[in-house]
């Protein structure tokens, strides 16, 4: 069995009286692919945010590559080697594309010794792979949703990540865009041997891609295993209102 | 290990495992060497033609002093300071009742104004944390105006005649020279500051400030240290504004609070910012044009000097909104950064 690599233990997290992540636990080990799925709501997001740090558990336990998170700030989380998207794409607008990414590789590792020119010289390394070189002089408000799709991309493995957590890759892309984007995530996987937990609606993308998949619904973990299992458990059917679960 | 290392183009330093690369790039300097060539003739060539402008000059020089750490705390923190003016207030009074009370001069005055300047930036740095958006403009707009009421409430601060009696800095019988001499000390102080928000813009530190300025909460998740960079580009900046206090302070021998800690004089320091534009320079430029302006009018205008000021300030405001005066100059020039300033969060 593989390593394991992020380890989530009875996480809860509400907001006022709505509990958005009620009691989830899962692992996750190295080089695999993990689906998150969930109806609308379900506290997809939320969760990534709780393990990225961005906010606060309100209980519960994560521990990542062996060290306990629960309280690490985010950027200390990143240079431990976790890094994610959005759902709705973040660039820092007003820098160019290249900037962008050279923020990531010139802080998101664990190296003191780091001049600008180093990190630039890497950064298009990652422009070139997610295929933004041309846009590399564009300030980032300028780029299409799909552009924006791959620079955050690019930003995140900059950092180097064991772990990538990507909140919905093909949402709102058109389906030649959406099968590019799938694909480049195939690639990188096998390029840079990342793990990656990856939420995503259209249910066939990860069906295809994923070699797990997890199930939220009002914030609890109804399901988890292998795409085929997971679409034939009646609770994930019953959750989706009946929705067509293809495999 | 060496400290300082000389290579081919570039000089490195190495500091306990820090290493900062500055490049030597002659073919940039020109623009520079021109740039403050001019600003050292200028008071030469005032002295002999027009001293009464070299007190012009010397604000002209002292206003950029404080709008370039400003510009470098705005992109820092990613908030708005409304009231810099407050560490003007600081160090003035640090050097100005330290040396009425207990007869310091200059050079240990600006040691307290320094220190100063870090203990109340450091006390009120939290708010970068804390605050943000509306609320962190609020809070430091406030911030003058409280110590304004507090200069009037205690009698030490003089609050309605301000202090007098400062020892001046330089101190020759003849007055044009030691404006003269002033007018260098100012542009000298200037340029140090010039050097410093210029270097510090081209740094990786800039890149991170760049990105906490656009969104904190992304950059935090790519392992910027968010709130150490936003600390120090609080405090450092502070200290900074600070020292030009102390030099009103020792430069007029008098400082008031009504002179500097109100919101007029927080609208100059913002017009300077605003007029010239983006980029260091541009900043210098502006830093002259707001005070040869705000002359002109005291001079030609009179009583409605208080009036046609802020008009004429919003009218070139409404011209050059964005690129300010030095946008003109390099429009083209697309791979400078711009910061750009919000205030909503
Ligand atoms: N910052 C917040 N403050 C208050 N409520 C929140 C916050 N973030 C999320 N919620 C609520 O928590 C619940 C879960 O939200 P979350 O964004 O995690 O869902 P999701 O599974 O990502 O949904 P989607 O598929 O629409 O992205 C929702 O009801 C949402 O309204
Ligand atoms: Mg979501």
């Amino acid at each position: 069995m593989a390593k394991e690599l992020l380890k989530v233990t009875d996480v809860y997290k509400s907001f006022g009286g709505l509990t958005a992540v009620n009691g989830v636990s899962f692992s996750i080990y190295e080089g695999e692919t993990v689906g998150l799925m969930g109806p609308n709501g379900a506290g997809k997001t939320t969760l990534i945010n709780l393990i990225s740090g961005t906010l606060p558990v309100d209980s519960g336990k994560i521990e990542f590559a062996g060290t306990d998170i629960t309280n690490l700030p985010p950027w200390k989380r990143c240079k431990l080697g976790l890094a994610r998207t959005y759902q709705i794409p973040r660039p820092f607008p007003g820098l160019l594309t290249s900037a962008n990414i050279v923020v990531g590789a010139l802080c998101g590792k664990d190296m003191t010794e780091r001049s600008l020119m180093d990190a630039s010289a890497e950064a298009m390394h990652y422009l070139e792979i997610v295929g933004l070189f041309h846009k590399r002089n564009v300030k980032a408000e300028e780029l299409s949703l799909y552009e924006l799709r791959l620079l955050e991309l690019a930003r995140a493995l900059a950092t180097t990540p064991k772990l990538i957590l990507l909140d919905e890759v093909v949402a709102g892309l058109n389906p030649a865009e959406a099968d590019e984007a799938v694909k480049l995530i195939e690639r990188i996987k096998d390029y840079f041997g990342v793990t990656v937990l990856w939420i995503e609606h259209v249910m066939a993308v990860l069906m295809k891609a994923a070699s797990r998949v997890i199930v939220l619904h009002y914030g609890q973990k109804i399901a988890e295993g292998s795409p085929q299992e997971v679409a034939r458990n009646p609770q994930v059917i019953e959750a989706y209102l009946g929705e067509e679960v293809n495999v | 290990m060496k400290v300082i290392e000389w290579e081919r183009d570039r000089i490195v330093f190495r500091f306990f495992g820090v290493k900062w690369d500055w490049a030597i790039e002659p073919r940039y300097w020109r623009p520079h060497i021109i740039g403050i060539g001019i600003l050292f003739v200028t008071p030469i060539v005032l002295y002999f033609v027009y001293p009464p402008l070299l007190a012009t000059f010397i604000e002209g020089s002292l206003l950029p002093c404080i709008v370039l750490p400003v510009i470098l705390m705005l992109i820092g923190t990613g908030r708005f300071n409304f009231g810099p003016q407050f560490f003007v207030g600081v160090g003035g009074f640090t050097a100005g009742l330290l040396s009425i009370h207990f007869g310091l001069g200059p050079g240990i005055t600006l040691l307290a104004a320094a220190a100063a300047g870090l203990l109340t930036g450091l006390i009120f740095s939290p708010l970068t944390l804390l605050a943000g958006g509306i609320y962190f403009a609020l809070l430091t707009l406030l911030l003058p105006l409280i110590f304004l009421e507090i200069t009037f409430v205690f009698d030490i601060f003089k609050g309605d005649t301000g202090l007098s009696g400062i020892p001046f800095l330089i101190n020759f019988p003849n007055f044009t020279l030691n404006q003269l001499l002033y007018a260098f000390f100012a542009l000298a102080l200037m340029l140090i500051y010039l050097t410093i928000t210029d270097r510090l813009l081209r740094s990786r530190y800039a890149l991170q400030m760049a990105a906490i300025n656009d969104d904190e909460e992304v950059a935090n998740g790519l392992g910027v240290n968010i709130s150490r960079i936003k600390i120090a580009s609080f405090v450092g900046p502070a200290v900074m504004i600070s020292i030009v206090g102390w030099f009103y302070a020792h430069y007029f021998g008098a400082f008031s609070s009504i002179t500097y800690l109100p919101m007029t004089f927080m609208m100059k320091v913002f017009m300077a910012l605003v007029i010239g534009g983006r980029g260091a320079w541009a900043i210098v430029l502006g830093g002259y044009v707001v005070t040869l302006i705000e002359v002109l009018l005291i001079r030609f205008a009179g009583n409605l000097s208080p009036i046609l000021f802020p008009i004429i300030m919003l009218a070139l405001l409404l011209i050059f909104r964005e690129e300010g005066l030095f946008g003109l100059y390099r429009k083209r020039h697309y791979r400078d950064y711009k910061p750009h300033f919000k205030i909503t969060k």
